[in-house]
Parts: C-alpha cells; structure tokens; sequence
C-alpha cells in the first residue's frame, strides 16, 4: 500500500522550481527553514514584477484559452450526460438535471460546459501560482487512469483508502512541517459503498478548495466547484483526466515561459 | 498556521477572508488559491446544506422527456418485437431499423397523401421496398395442417358420451344383442 499512495509533498521539493523570491510572496510556506534573505532594493523590483505576472491572468476571464480545449459535442460523445436512474437520485442534483428519460437521468450539458470551464479555469490559474493539486478517486476501475495522469502533469494523487487524519491530522500522521494540497480534484465524489468521501468534508474543514464531478447520485454541497456529469463510463473519465492534465501542464508551461521572460 | 474547521458555517472563501480580517492568518499566510477564487468564483457558494428528509414533491421537478416519434416507437415495438438490426451501441452515429421506419412514417406522413390508420402499414411496405423485412413478433401465421379429427378426440369426452348413450340407448341395445346371438351360437 506504500508503494501505491503518493500522498505529500516536501517543501524541498517544490524549492527549486520557484525563485527564491517568490517565496516571500506565496503563502502556506510551512516550514522550520529560515526564509531567504533579500536586500531590499533588489526584493522591491521583483516583488513588482511577480505581481504583476501573479494578477494580470486574474483580469483576463480565459487566460489560458481553457474553451478550447473541449465543446458539448466532446461532453455528449464522451456521454458524459448520461445520469444514474432516478431511484438514485440526490435531491441537491435536481436542478443540473436536463430531464428524465424512461426513469434514466439525464444531465443538462449546457450548465455542465460552463461549470467545468470554471473548474478548469481555477485549477490552471491554481498551478500557475504553483499550487499543489491532489487528485482523488476511490472508483477501482479508474485508479490507475487517475495515477498516471497526475503523474504526467507533475502533481499528486490519491486513489487508496483514505486514512482518518489524512488531511485533519497531517502534522503527526506525517511530518510536522508538510505542505498540504491547494486544490483537491475529486474525479469521483463517492466511496467504495456509495457515500460521500470523506476527502470532501476534510478539505472544507482545513480550507482547502475543491473541484469535483458529481453525477446524479452524488451530494454537490460542499464542492467548490461542482462540475455536473457521468463518473461511470471510461469515456468520461478520460475525457476529464484529459483536460485536468492539458489545463495543469498548459498553466505550468505558461509560468515557466513568464519566468524566462521575467529573467530577460 | 491557524484555521477554522467548521465546514458547515460558511464558505472556505467566507472563513479564510475573515481570519485575514481578523488578522488571524497574516498577509503573507494567505493561500495561494485565495485570490483566484475572489477573482472567478464559482456560480453558487459551496455552503453546507443539511440532508432534509426527502419529501415526495407534488409535481416532479425534473421533466419526464418524451417526443412525437415515441408513439411510433411504442407501436413499432409492440408489433415488431426488437426489429431484425441489433442496436450497435459503439457508433455514435448508428440509425437502427426502429430509427428509420419512424424516419419513413414522418415522411409518409409529411407528403399527406396517405390516411393515418394505413400509415402504419405503408412504412411497413416502403420499408419492404428497401429490403428491410420486418417480421411481426408472435412468428408467422400458418394455416395449421388437416389432422385426423379421431386424434383430437379425448378420453374424458368419449366416456361421458358412452355414459350418455348407455342410458338413453339402453332399450336399442337388447334388439341388437339378440340378432348378434345366433351369430356366436353358430361358432
């Protein structure tokens, strides 16, 4: 079980991608190292540029041109509308339901383009500024898709049990200086019995940020950023593992193109 | 680094905004996410809502989806049974046989010149036409061959006939018995 979870990140890891500077800006830097030391001057001029690479993407409403990268045509031959039948529906998922055909769900593909273009936007934006992203799925028959993603886009994944304290109880459970995720992806919001994961209530309680797919058996209350849509079919899930990995790798490579030009 | 655990008062946003207020958490303790979420929120705040019990609402807020074609459809499956086209699920662009006899019947229909309760049976023959064969569910109608009628007869039938012969051809029986007695006496 070791071998197979990838759960923290060490604050050395993350170190050396960013410049020293940047760290005085960036927050949840937890940790007993001692923080860089700058003469002022020389800090003042690169804390305004960081700012500006850092706030100029919130003005833009698609910076990183997120629409392109899928169309309702993509959602619908992913089938990605196709919900649980309605004996299993959640009360709070009724109003992202399109209709109900022969007792069988269906999701409203129009709310679902616009929220997982807000999910994606958040995430890219989230990665831009060096976040940690934690994907997690407790669906078997994904685990492996899960982890390869999040493996190819350099960030962490979580498809194991899911232990107690794991969020809530970091400092002891692991060591006491760890960083904990800035974004929780849920590419499945239920547990292996049909519950709400506890992830979901943990990252709410530790302020933590999350995005998540919820069909139309799931609770979508404490989600972020709720994105309505099939968790069941291969197609989907690859459909979503694609964009979360193009949208992560596109912020990253776009930051790492600012950087460059900043050190022009 | 402080925080605030209760998930079920307001919105991450909500609670980390006001310990920054507070002062609790310092400027540069402020997460990385926070900006971004004041800069694209998402369309409803993620507030805690509590599990009500479900009420069985009077109108059912999601929308049963029927169209037109459905009663084509209903018809054709009732008579037909599956149709002779397995539904291939793997194409996205698959027309199965039921899809282009109702395809048939809105265009037998749009041209107008047939009468609606014959429409049915037209689809059913410009499909023909086309070499679709469509066989109705309940296999085909056969004449049943001519059986010798001795074999549909039954043994329960029989002997409530012969009870019924007994008793009304009893006084018919004693002349015929004494005619076929000179006949066993000779032997």
């Amino acid at each position: 079980m070791a071998a197979g979870v990838l759960t923290r990140v060490r604050q050395a890891l993350r170190g050396p991608r960013l410049a020293a500077a940047l760290f005085s800006c960036h927050g949840q830097t937890l940790s007993s190292a001692a923080a860089a030391v700058h003469s002022p001057a020389a800090a003042t001029i690169e804390t305004d540029a960081t700012d500006k690479i850092l706030n100029f993407p919130l003005t833009q409403p698609d910076y990183f041109h997120l629409s392109e990268l899928f169309s309702m045509k993509d959602l619908f031959d992913a089938r990605v509308h196709l919900g649980h039948k309605k004996g299993c529906r959640h009360a709070l998922m009724e109003p992202y339901l399109f209709g109900c055909r022969l007792d069988m769900d269906i999701i409203d593909l129009e709310q679902t383009v616009d929220h997982l273009q807000r999910a994606l936007n958040f995430t890219a934006h989230v990665a831009f500024r060096g976040g940690v992203v934690l994907f997690v799925s407790r669906r078997r028959q994904f685990a492996h898709l899960v982890e390869t993603t999040a493996r190819d886009c350099g960030e962490y994944a979580h498809t194991r049990y899911w232990k107690g304290g794991l969020l809530t109880n970091a400092p002891i459970q692991y060591n006491p200086g760890v960083r904990l995720p800035d974004l929780i992806v849920f590419l499945s919001t239920l547990n292996n019995v049909f519950r709400e994961h506890v992830g979901i209530r943990d990252a709410a309680k530790m302020n933590i940020p999350t995005v998540g797919i919820v069909d139309s058996n799931c609770n979508p209350s404490l989600i972020s950023y709720p994105v309505p849509g099939n968790d069941d079919t291969p197609a989907a899930m690859e459909l979503y593992c694609r964009l979360f990995k193009m949208t992560i790798k596109r912020a990253k490579d776009k930051r790492r193109q600012m950087e460059l030009l900043k050190g022009i | 680094m402080a925080g605030s655990r209760l998930e079920k008062f307001g919105t991450v946003f909500t609670r980390v905004r006001d310990l920054l207020r507070a002062g609790v958490l310092k400027p540069d303790e402020k997460p990385i996410w926070y900006d971004v979420y004041a800069a694209f929120p998402p369309k409803k705040e993620p507030l805690y809502q509590k599990p009500r019990r479900p009420r069985v609402p009077a109108a059912d807020p999601v929308p049963q989806l029927f169209y037109k074609e459905d009663e084509i459809r209903a018809k054709f499956f009732e008579v037909y049974g599956n149709g002779p086209k397995a539904f291939e699920l793997l194409m996205p662009n698959f027309i199965s046989s039921c899809q282009k006899f109702v395809m048939k019947y809105s265009e037998l229909e749009s041209r107008g010149d047939i009468k609606p309760e014959l429409l049915f049976e037209e689809t059913a023959k410009a499909l023909l036409s086309e070499g679709i064969y469509l066989r109705k569910r309940g296999g085909p109608v056969v004449a049943p061959e001519s059986r010798d009628p001795l074999l549909s007869m039954k043994l329960t039938d029989m002997l409530a006939e012969q009870q019924k012969d007994k008793e009304t051809n009893i006084p018919e029986k004693q002349p015929e018995a004494e005619t076929l007695n000179p006949d066993s006496q000779t032997s």
